[in-house]
């Protein structure tokens, strides 16, 4: 009894003593401003070469927080949850470009603006006369990103301009470059950025087609914290603190923003190596796995024995090779999860190019089958064999020669189409080529560099079949 | 003694291709089986080498009959070589010869390819060895065919029309060839070709529309044919 009194006493003691200390902990914690930002949007906030997170966002935060004597802490999250994370007061604030909308305004607070932006349209310097604004480009063609709310503005507003939508800036510039569009569409800031960093001549034409004023949004019971934010940015502005970040960001005289435009050939070459690492794992990987599937189906196909298999591989095979390879991909990578099956973007893409190339491999294997002389099974058996010896040494070894060479080409045609996994976001050359001339604005050379990469391991794949090809009619038992 | 009792075997069709035939094949050397084309010969010859499902009667070998038999015994007991030949085109002739003893009489590759030039040797055809089938000319490939039949050592070797892709000369050959190797095995001819067994058969069945016609030595058989109702 008196051993486990003493003993709950000094369990007390101990708690009452952590409880102590994390109040102590948690006092000191409140020199801490924790701010959220994407960390996705340059040049607001990105992460620089040297993988330091920098931008505009970053820079007022950073003075935020010395205005309020805290240290500053920032937390990169996903956009789409980002809101969500401050009510769940993940952070205090957030520091990410957010413009204000009544919507938002329900839930949060909003600091007083700390700059202004808005839709913009772009034109090429060349159109300086002729187009002055939006209205004058009816009948033209207008670029804008996938998916940004610019789209419909334009589809809703201007419905006589044909709006041409794009994966990336880099796409637009190049069409913009190209005469293939007249303008585009982007948000002000961004889009002086981008011009800046691509050096292209485009500029900006007429008043904002609508305008954004960007805020800090703060829990509406934090109003203490409001107050003092927003004088930081009164005092911010008062001072021209905030013009000189906006200069820094946004300036036509900072120079130095010009270095981020090269992109050190080491890191251009490993980021393409690897990219070029993973293609050819995906290819070679769906291309072994595939082949072995292709056997058993091309065996099915050719036997018709169990009809009702053959039919479900028939049918299988045909529905495969009758379908885009794009659809099934997306159909793997975006549908599969619908129903539980989530799967990385490797291995979507691995598992489809194997269906995919299974079902190519399976036909070609079957007309090998088909061409050889059922009389060879005839033979095997006169001499005792028994059915799978006959399909392993005489069958199979006739079928597969003969339909090598078909096999080859099958084979090269799926490296290629390890393009298309770029789609589904696996890290393979195009993509990696992508994400290159998105900094150095170059898709001629670094589109040209990833197909030299792809012929590399094409071309002797071609010349390989071909030479078998020939040894086999010189053997002279390919009647096919 | 191979044995053929009541033989009778319709096609699904609902042509009768024999019809209750019975016949004795001693192991006599060289035997011809005669018959025009559609006279049934090469049914059977399918019956005998087991690749048709017997419809009435029995095929027996020495009292056991064939279609009860293991597929190993029976294989090294019967074998066959067929019109086209159906040499292996991506092996070469002595590769042909090794691949049933290697695989079926599970001898160890060096000693089946030991065996195989051995016979090579004796056949006369050695300079076949290393060469693939489209490398050689019709008489050499029937020769090969042959040899690849009889490593397995059986005691009937059914040939199945060896003649039809050889001209005069080269027949004549491959005939006085068969009758050096007729210590090997005993050479069951099944042709239409009655020149070709007339001088090395020991003796000979006729078939015709089905029936066994006659049986005897080739002198009667010749006698009641005569050849040049059946020469080319």
């Amino acid at each position: 009894m008196n051993i486990s009194f003493l003993k709950s006493k000094t369990i007390i003691l101990v708690v009452f003593f952590l409880v102590t200390a994390c109040f102590l902990v948690q006092a000191e914690e409140k020199d801490i401003f924790t701010v959220a930002l994407t960390g996705k949007y340059p040049p607001f906030s990105f992460y620089s070469q040297e993988g330091k997170l920098v931008g505009f966002d970053v820079d007022v935060a950073d003075k935020i927080a010395d205005y309020l004597d805290h240290e500053l802490k920032i937390v990169t999250t996903e956009w789409d949850g980002i809101l969500a994370g401050l009510l769940a007061k993940k952070y205090d604030a957030i520091v990410g470009s957010m413009a204000i909308t009544p919507q938002r305004k329900k839930s949060v607070d909003f600091s007083l603006p700390y700059y202004e932006s808005g839709a913009q349209l772009f034109i090429h310097k060349k159109d300086k006369g002729e187009f002055t604004n939006i209205k004058d480009l009816k009948g033209q063609s207008v670029g804008v990103g996938i998916g940004e709310t610019y789209q419909h503005y334009l589809e809703d507003n201007y419905p006589e301009i044909n709006v041409v939508t794009y994966k990336s800036t880099v796409d637009i510039f190049q069409d913009m470059l190209n005469r293939r569009i007249k303008g585009f569409v982007t948000d002000r800031l961004v889009g002086f950025y981008q011009i800046k960093k691509a050096d292209t001549p485009f500029m900006a034409t007429g008043r904002l087609l609508y305008r954004e004023r960007i805020a800090i949004p703060i829990l509406k019971e934090r109003k203490a914290l409001l107050a003092k934010i927003n004088n930081a940015l009164i005092a911010m502005k008062k001072k021209g603190e905030l013009t000189e970040i906006n200069k820094k960001w946004f300036g036509q005289e900072s120079k130095s923003n010009r270095k981020e435009k090269k992109m050190k050939t080491a890191i251009i070459a490993e980021k393409l190596l690897q990219g070029f690492g993973i293609t050819l794992f995906v290819a070679f990987s769906s291309i072994i796995m595939g082949f072995l599937l292709s056997i058993p189906f091309g065996v099915i196909l050719n036997k018709r024995k169990i009809y009702p298999l053959y039919l479900v591989v028939r049918t299988f095979n045909d529905f495969i090779r009758g379908t885009p390879l794009l659809i099934q991909l997306f159909f793997i990578y975006f549908g599969a999860p619908q129903v539980g099956i989530m799967l990385t973007p490797i291995s979507a893409a691995i598992f489809t190019l194997t269906v995919n190339a299974s079902a190519y491999m399976a036909e070609v294997i079957r007309s090998g089958l088909m061409s050889v002389d059922p009389g060879q099974k005839l033979a095997g058996k006169a001499l005792g064999l028994t059915n799978f010896s006959i399909f392993r040494f005489i069958v199979w070894p006739q079928a597969f020669r003969i339909a090598l060479p078909p096999l080859m080409n099958a084979v090269v045609a799926l490296m290629k189409d390890t393009a298309l996994i770029a789609m589904i976001s696996v890290g393979e050359v195009i993509r990696q080529a992508q994400s290159i001339i998105s900094v150095t604005y170059n898709p001629m050379k670094y589109y040209f560099i990833a197909a030299i990469m792809f012929f590399i391991v094409t071309f002797p794949l071609m010349k390989i079949a071909g030479r078998i090809e020939r040894k086999i009619k010189k053997k002279g038992f390919a009647n096919a | 003694m191979l044995k053929i009792k009541d033989l009778t075997y319709s096609y699904s069709q609902g042509a009768t291709a024999l019809i209750d035939i019975s016949m004795g094949l001693p192991r006599e050397h060289i035997l011809a089986i005669l018959g025009r084309s559609g006279s049934g010969k090469t049914t059977l010859l399918k019956c005998i080498g087991r690749f048709l499902t017997l419809q009435k009667g029995d095929i027996t070998l020495d009292g056991e009959s064939i279609y009860k038999m293991e597929r190993k015994k029976l294989r090294h007991l019967i074998g066959i070589v067929f019109q086209q030949l159906y040499l292996f085109p991506h092996l070469t002739i002595l590769e042909n010869m090794c691949l049933a003893p290697v695989k079926v009489l599970k001898r160890n590759e060096s000693s089946a390819k030991k065996e195989a030039k051995e016979m090579l040797n004796k056949l006369g055809i050695k300079n076949l060895a290393d060469r693939y089938p489209s490398q050689i000319s019709g008489g050499q490939a029937q020769r090969a065919a042959i040899a690849r039949a009889l490593i397995m050592k059986p005691q009937y070797l059914l040939l199945d029309e060896p003649t039809s892709a050889l001209d005069l000369n080269t027949s004549k050959e491959l005939g006085e060839w068969l009758l050096e190797l007729k210590a090997e095995t005993t050479f069951v001819v099944v042709t239409h070709d009655v020149l070709f067994t007339k001088n090395i058969a020991n003796s000979g069945f006729l078939l015709s529309e089905g029936k066994l016609k006659t049986k005897g030595n080739m002198k009667h058989i010749v006698d009641i044919l005569g050849l040049g109702d059946y020469q080319r």
